[in-house]
């Protein structure tokens, strides 16, 4: 009995020096983070979303991004697949239709903004966070899209539906918290298809982990096309040294035209 | 079974986030591009167009008959190239000879959407993407593209 009790005592104290050890490398890493003299997170830099490699651009997609490559992976990528978008049946038939043409309904062909949340994790582009204690601004170089996110705001009551929605921000320990409303239903949420209502509601999770990386979390919801919440996790890399430069969609988009030519006939592209 | 393909849409989403390769910006591949129809042309560049939201390099490619025939390839917008080395009018110019692979359009024609440019000194650059990574390809959207082997980094321009 005795013998049990001091077995359990040092179970329990092995578990808890367990757990202090990783807490204590959690703090570590969070510890080392730049911070706001009020003391919050300091996400002010240029960064990658949809990426989990460590390093400058160069470095990170030195293949161009597409091939696996001997890149080192931030701590905190995320693993496993996401889940899907929990779409209602007629719902999920529009956006079958959608892939079976390709994506020829693509917004963004004709110029259109990914809007929230697509733009944050579209990796291919650099997005600028500038921080200031009352207001988070993140400039993204694709489309010129920018968002205004003022801390502890609240949403107009006159919001005019938009591509990019209208954001509020707060702060929860060392999660910046954003709540986004007044969409349009212009955009896609993810990959093909992925319409939704007007009736959009995110929530977004920014957590700067360490040094290199931005823990993203974001849950849709949009009772009009889905039968539930959708969330979603990724990461988003510090690029030390990009600078943002134009991405100016309409100068040369030739591809509009093709697509036109191309719609005369689906069945040259429609999948079988 | 009616959503089967589905089934790969949604896996391909959830890929694209778990992922690391970055999402494909601005249109599908596979509604203007057949991933079954690879080219790989040698011609001599006759123009550039450094512009958004695609950059287009034209060359001039000889046939077995000395029939000459201008060749159109999209490629990745101008910021994405300048990430990865490229220099307007320093990287290629007009009047290089090259070596273009990539694939055709699907209604044919000299019209082709590129991956990779050789240069005439063995040099390779990515020039567009891969098929099938992104929205629409002919590939699975998140299934591992057939792609080219991965060519060196371009070194940094001299100026």
């Amino acid at each position: 009995m005795k013998n049990s009790f001091v077995i359990a005592v040092l179970a329990a104290a092995l578990v808890f020096s367990s757990a202090a050890t990783a807490q204590e490398k959690k703090d570590d890493a969070s510890a080392k983070i730049p911070r706001m003299p009020d003391g919050h997170p300091d996400m002010t830099g240029v960064w990658q979303g949809g990426s989990n490699r460590i390093g400058t651009w160069e470095e990170a997609n030195v293949d161009g991004g597409f091939v696996p490559g001997n890149v080192p992976i931030t701590p905190f990528a995320i693993k496993g697949a996401q889940p899907p978008p929990p779409y209602q049946d007629w719902a999920q038939k529009k956006v079958q239709e959608s892939y079976a043409r390709r994506g020829v309904d693509e917004p963004m062909v004709r110029c259109l903004p990914p809007g929230v949340p697509r733009t944050t994790l579209m990796g291919l582009f650099p997005m600028q966070i500038v921080q200031t204690p009352k207001m988070v601004v993140m400039l993204f170089e694709v489309f010129h899209e920018f968002r205004l996110i003022p801390i502890d705001g609240k949403h107009p009551d006159d919001v005019d539906p938009s591509y990019m929605g209208d954001s509020v921000g707060h702060w929860e320990g060392d999660t910046l918290v954003v709540d986004v409303t007044g969409f349009n239903d212009k955009t896609w949420l993810s990959g093909v298809g992925t319409f939704h209502s007007e009736k959009l509601h995110v929530v977004e999770k920014f957590t700067r982990k360490d040094m290199n990386t931005i823990v993203y979390e974001d849950t849709v919801e949009d009772p009009v096309v889905f039968t539930g919440p959708w969330t979603r996790h990724g990461t988003i890399m510090l690029r030390p040294g990009t600078r943002l430069q134009e991405y100016e969609c309409v100068e040369n988009n030739d591809d509009l035209q093709r697509y036109n030519e191309m719609l005369k006939d689906e069945s040259v592209f429609r999948r079988k | 079974m009616k959503f089967r393909a589905f089934g790969v849409l949604v896996a391909g989403i959830a890929l694209s986030l778990a992922a690391s390769p970055p999402a494909r910006a601005h249109h599908s591949f596979g509604v203007e591009y057949d991933v079954n129809k690879p080219v790989s042309l040698t011609g001599t560049i006759t123009s550039i167009e450094w512009t958004n939201p695609h950059c287009f390099i034209y060359i001039d490619v000889k046939d077995k008959d000395g029939k000459v025939t201008n060749w159109k390839f999209e490629g990745f917008p101008p910021s994405v190239l300048y990430r990865s080395g490229w220099r307007r009018d320093v990287t290629v110019k007009v009047g290089d000879e090259i070596t273009m692979t990539g694939w055709q359009s699907r209604v044919g024609g000299p019209w082709g959407h590129s991956r990779e440019v050789t240069l005439k000194d063995g040099r390779k650059f990515y020039f567009g993407p891969p098929p099938g990574t992104g929205d629409g390809g002919s590939n699975a959207p998140g299934a591992s593209p057939a792609a080219p082997p991965a060519p060196p980094a371009p070194p940094a321009p001299s100026n």
